[in-house]
């Protein structure tokens, strides 16, 4: 297009490709489109398609190489497990609990289970102590105290009575 | 926006299939086929990226993030819809989720900043007035939401129809059009304060 038919042609708010393409690329014609319809001044940086950094082959190959790490990925990943594999997997299991407490119950039966060490709880065991004879008052006692070594010796006394019974 | 630009040159692209029957021989599991997608598409969608974003490098980045989940979501696309739009929403989508998040780590910073031409600026001709405008747009669109620059790109600068951009967006057209309303307004606001120059230019339409 020459720049007599785009002046001839020019208005404003135009959708002409022909027209807008030409605004774009001459600077004279754009001096004037900006003249006749102020919104050319901000529409003469649109329309060419423009080429990204380091050109549109290493772009692409950039894109090709994450497309084609992220399928690799996707392929490598593990599958989910469907529902009958996980039965599988849980039957498996339970009947190797089951067979190996029947051996054992068999093994036990006929006395060939290897020794068991049985582990014994230990509980705290309360003593409820009271005395044996709770009202003594004998003339024939006689009556020994145990010298003690200190004062946080403990106190011995023996008494020797043959009214009291044998067993106590 | 120091990042350079370059314009792609038109050329005689032979008949290609179509972007479904692509889209079908990839579900089939063709990864070439993907590879001939990204090849058509990345122009357009990094453009679209840049555009949304203001930042060579970020929307590099995005674009290809753009790439990995269309590969990974192709098989929720309905045939029955352009491809553009199912792709364009997908962009567009990813875009404003990351300008949000750059928004809350930066917290609106360049409020201060001002034009300040550089040594390459000492070229002629278009590429430098592009480039100029450039750093205007960048620094009067930083006023905007991300979907009110969304909206502003893709109608000014993509050239799509309310309608399409109100399809991408999931939104009425009434939304779209009072997004853009909003959007010129508050970037005339932006020009008379920062670029009043720019401003005189601009005022005619808004």
């Amino acid at each position: 297009m020459t720049c007599d038919r785009f002046r001839s042609r020019f208005a404003p708010s135009t959708d002409d490709a022909g027209l807008l393409a030409h605004a774009r690329a001459c600077e004279s014609c754009l001096a004037v489109a900006i003249e006749r319809d102020p919104d050319m001044l901000f529409r003469s940086l649109g329309g060419a398609e423009l080429i990204p950094p380091g050109g549109i082959d290493l772009f692409v190959d950039d894109v090709m190489r994450e497309v084609r790490l992220r399928t690799t990925e996707t392929t490598m990943a593990p599958r989910p497990v469907s529902w009958t594999r996980r039965l599988a997997i849980a039957a498996t299991i339970a009947l190797g609990i089951v067979g190996g407490a029947a051996i054992y119950q068999y093994e036990r039966a006929t006395g060939t289970a290897p020794m068991i060490v049985h582990r014994v709880a230990l509980r705290p065991v309360t003593f409820d102590s009271r005395p044996a004879v709770e009202a003594y008052d004998s003339l024939n006692a006689t009556i020994v105290e145990v010298p003690t070594e200190g004062v946080e010796d403990v106190r011995m006394v023996m008494v020797f009575d043959d009214t009291l019974p044998a067993d106590l | 926006m120091g990042a350079e630009l370059r314009l792609m040159a038109p050329v005689n692209e032979p008949v290609q299939p179509d972007d479904r029957l692509l889209v079908e021989t990839i579900r089939g599991g063709d990864a070439d086929a993907f590879e001939q997608l990204v090849r058509r598409k990345t122009s357009r969608v990094y453009a679209l990226c840049y555009r949304i974003i203001g930042n060579a490098e970020d929307a590099k980045d995005i674009a290809q993030l753009v790439f990995i989940k269309l590969w990974e979501n192709l098989h929720k696309y309905d045939t029955a819809y352009a491809f553009d739009t199912w792709l364009y929403r997908m962009v567009t989508n990813v875009a404003i989720d990351f300008i949000r998040n750059r928004q809350s780590r930066e917290n609106a910073v360049n409020s201060s900043l001002r034009l300040v031409k550089t040594t390459a600026d000492a070229e002629q001709g278009v590429a430098v007035q592009r480039k100029e405008i450039e750093t205007v747009f960048d620094h009067v669109s930083s006023v905007l939401s991300p979907k009110q620059k969304t909206i502003f790109v893709m109608k000014e600068m993509e050239d799509l129809p309310s309608s399409e951009i109100a399809k991408v967006l999931g939104c009425r057209e009434s939304t779209v059009r009072n997004h853009l309303f909003n959007a010129r307004k508050l970037m005339q606001a932006q020009l008379e304060k920062r670029y009043p120059e720019y401003a005189q230019l601009w005022r005619g339409r808004s």
